[in-house]
This record gives C-alpha cells, structure tokens and sequence, in this order.
C-alpha cells in the first residue's frame, strides 16, 4: 500500500545517528530497546556515501547523534566533510568526554552549533537520572562551549522526576550563557515508553511547569530563546510527526539502517532499506518504508475524513503502533480517535502513587537492553 | 524591538543565508532550524551585511530592482526579523 505517486520533496533534515553507544543510561532514551543486539556500525566511507547522496538531494541540516557521538572516532572527519559539503552541522551530545581540545578541533573542522544535554538543575538528581556522575562535568562543558564562539542549545528532557526543578533549570540555563533552550517533554518511545508509569508528570505539574516557561520567555525575550515542547499526550490533537512522513527528515541509525522517523526501526514487518544495499535517491524515492504514509492513501477512519488531515498527518505512527499494535490506526492521542481511551488509560495510571514505588526505573544500558 | 534607523544589521551569531541549488532558493539556517525564504525576504538578508543601515539597505534594493517605495515593506519585513532574533542591530 504506497502512497502519493507525486514525487515525493527531497530530504532537507538528516540525522546521523553515530552509534548506540553511550556512557549515560537516562531512562527515557529514543534508542531501541533491544540496541545491545544491534552492534555492526558502518564505517567512516558508507557515512560519507551518505553525507554526499543526502547533500546532492537537498539535505541541508545535520544532527550528530546517537548514542553518544563523541564515541565515534571518526567525529571530526566527519564534521570536517560535513562542512566542505555545506550542511549546517549540529553536533547533539551529553558532553560526557568532551574536552577543551575536543571543543577546538570540532570547531576547526567547521562544526555550527552544539547541543548539550542536562539532565536536572541539582546533581543528585542529574547524576541519578543520567546513570552517570557528569553534573559539574557537563556545566564546564557548556561553559567551554561558549568560550570558543558556538551557538548553544540546552536541552533538558522533563519528566516527573524533575519537572518541578523548571525555575532552577532555567536559571541554570541564563548562568551558562546558552542561546536556546529546549525543554523537551518527555515522548513515550523506545526505553520512555517502558518506564512511562514513572516518568510521566501530572496535569498539575504541567501546568506549573507551563506557567513558568511562558515568564521566562517574556522575560528573556531578545536574549535566550526558550522552547517548551508540550507533552502530546495531553493535548488532544495529535503532533504533524516528522512535518509528515518521508517530506523532510531522513534518520540513518547506526548499522545504516534508513529511517523515516527515528523510532520507526520498532514498526513490524516494515522492511527499511539499509544504505550498505542502496543509495539515499533509491531510498527517499523508491522504497516502500518511505512511500507508506506519504499522502493520505493509508488513512482509514476517522482521518480519511478529517478536515484537520492535512495538518497533521494522522499523528505519529511509531505511537498508533505502541499503543494500539497497528501503524495505521489514527495516532490515539487524538481525541477522535476510538482508542483514546489507550492515553487517557495511561495518564491515569501513572497518576497514582503507588506507580513509583511499586517499579523502578528502568535504566538504559546494554545489560537491562538484552532483556528485550 | 522594530528596526532603528541608526544602527547597522547583520545576521545574528549562528545563523547563515545560503543558496541551496536542490531547492532553487535561499535557505537560513540557524541550530536545529530552517527558514524557506522567498525571493524579497532573501534580497533584503542578503544586504545585511553589518554595515548597512535601513537607509542603504533600502536604497541598495531599489537601485537594484530599479524601483522606488520599498521601504515600508522593507520595514516591515526587518522588524520581524528582528523580533524573531534572525537579525542583530549594532550601533
């Protein structure tokens, strides 16, 4: 069942996801599951195959990601060739083993922008969240950063656990001088997805949560953008997921399987196309992951009859499939969906108390991913 | 904030104006981000170039185009710029 047989826009975002490795375990990561048992990265020559096919495409914004970036050896030659074919470069990272030398030859290499990742505004709870001691690490990092003239991103991931630190956070965010700081809630894939009874927040501590962002962003006007990403599960619509399917972002994982989306690896019998076996133009254009959910041909009921399609797209399907088990099913955060029933479930399940003590978190590591 | 006269305009620290030839248009790109621009909205990015102020810039685009009365669009265009942090103003 393809869709469109218009041809289709060409790629405009890739995201690189370097590798699955990583020294944090943050119970929340987009990563698979099961990523222990996908080790075989592809090598510097198949990322520069794809860096150069995706650029001739019309890609033209790069996120480093991972994983952990900064473990792939090969970061800055990548950067550097990155930069000669003009992309804009971002580097997203935990700034774990990230040093001043690092930081300079990035730079040299023509690397644009870094996003750091914190975890909390208080070290006892980024420590607990990331795993992994990093707190006073990390804040010499982004200090670093802007030292050597990059533009800096400061994300932090919201969940229950640290959703009331949102003023801390953001003074935090004014001390280390960052430019742009996103505020991301937490969306329930991948290892969010397994501890979601945990790391879900309540309707209250969103709104607190809200009401802060909206003053600091008035506040901060001119000088530090601040972007809060509202939670898609208490929003009654659901999110145009990826700006619509296979329109503008391109995912390369690790093992150089071909994404659509980056946790479409998990849809069943969904067949990616991997970069050893094709090129990006065989891929974007040709193959049958990416034509699935392009145009509204896929839809069924109650999208296919929807004034509100053509915004959104039928929601995301990555979360139609956790949620209900089919792909196709209208993203069940939309109120007209006949399984909304699957969120409103879950937000009240996570609601009551009993939830954190009765399952801890699930931290993200290579031992707990074989479990899967 | 909206355009002052006095002071000249550039891009602001991590943004870039580029041509991109698979598109057929100017793109500016800033962290994480992307702006499609049409063709007026490029001219005028493209003569913000820190030292010219609102008169030059005006005056370089209608001596361009070979035209007059741009500068209310111009005006108009620059303060959103600015308001959405595209554009730094120095004196």
């Amino acid at each position: 069942m393809a869709g469109s047989t218009k041809a289709p826009s060409p790629p405009r975002w890739l995201l690189a996801e370097l590798t699955y490795a990583c020294p944090l375990q943050c119970p929340y990561c987009s990563n698979p599951v099961d990523y222990a048992n996908i080790s075989e990265e592809i090598s510097t020559e198949d990322w520069k195959r794809v860096l150069k096919q995706s650029r001739d495409m019309g890609a033209v914004q790069l996120g480093f990601s991972g994983g952990e970036p900064l473990v792939r050896k090969d970061l800055v030659e990548l950067v550097d060739y990155s930069h000669e074919l003009g992309y804009y470069t971002n580097l997203i990272t935990s700034g774990y083993n990230m040093d001043e030398a690092k930081i300079v030859a990035l730079k040299e290499a023509g690397l644009d922008h870094i996003q750091i990742s914190l975890q909390a505004s208080s070290k006892e709870l980024n420590d607990f969240i990331a795993g992994t001691e990093s707190f006073e690490h990390k804040k010499v990092v982004a200090k670093l950063i802007k030292k050597h003239g990059y533009p800096m991103v400061l994300c932090v991931v919201l969940h229950r656990q640290n959703i009331h630190q949102m003023k801390d956070i953001l003074d935090m965010a004014i001390e280390l001088g960052a430019d742009f700081v996103e505020l991301a809630n937490t969306q329930y894939y991948g290892w969010a997805h397994h501890n979601r009874d945990q790391l879900m927040p309540t309707q209250e501590q969103l709104q607190t949560a809200e009401a802060i962002a909206n003053e600091y962003q008035d506040t901060q006007k001119g000088k530090m953008k601040i972007y809060y990403v509202v939670p898609d599960y208490f929003e009654g619509r659901p999110k145009a997921c990826m700006n619509g399917w296979g329109t503008t972002f391109l995912t390369i994982a690790p093992d150089g399987l071909a994404l659509p989306c980056h946790s479409a690896r998990q849809l069943p019998n969904f067949d990616c196309p991997n970069v050893r076996d094709h090129s990006i133009s065989e891929i974007w254009n040709e193959s049958t992951a990416f034509n699935y959910f392009r145009g509204d041909d896929w839809m069924k009921e109650p999208c296919k009859s929807c004034p509100e399609k053509d915004k959104d797209f039928g929601g995301c399907h990555c979360q139609a499939f956790l949620l209900t088990g089919d792909a196709t099913n209208t993203d069940p955060v939309c109120d007209l969906s006949p399984l909304h029933h699957t969120v409103t479930d879950a937000i009240e399940k996570a609601a009551e108390p009993s939830q954190t003590v009765e399952q801890p978190l699930l931290f993200r590591n290579s031992k707990n991913s074989k479990q899967f | 904030m909206s355009v002052l006269p006095e002071q000249a305009l550039q891009l602001a620290p991590g943004y870039r104006l580029q041509w991109e030839e698979a598109q057929g248009m100017f793109v500016l790109l800033y962290p994480e981000g992307l702006i499609e621009l049409n063709q007026s909205s490029a001219e005028i990015l493209q003569v913000c170039d820190g030292t010219n102020k609102l008169a030059d810039i005006v005056q370089a685009l209608e001596t361009k185009f070979e035209t007059t009365g741009l500068e209310g669009d111009i005006i108009n265009f620059l303060n959103i710029a600015i308001e959405n942090g595209w554009l730094d103003q120095s004196a």
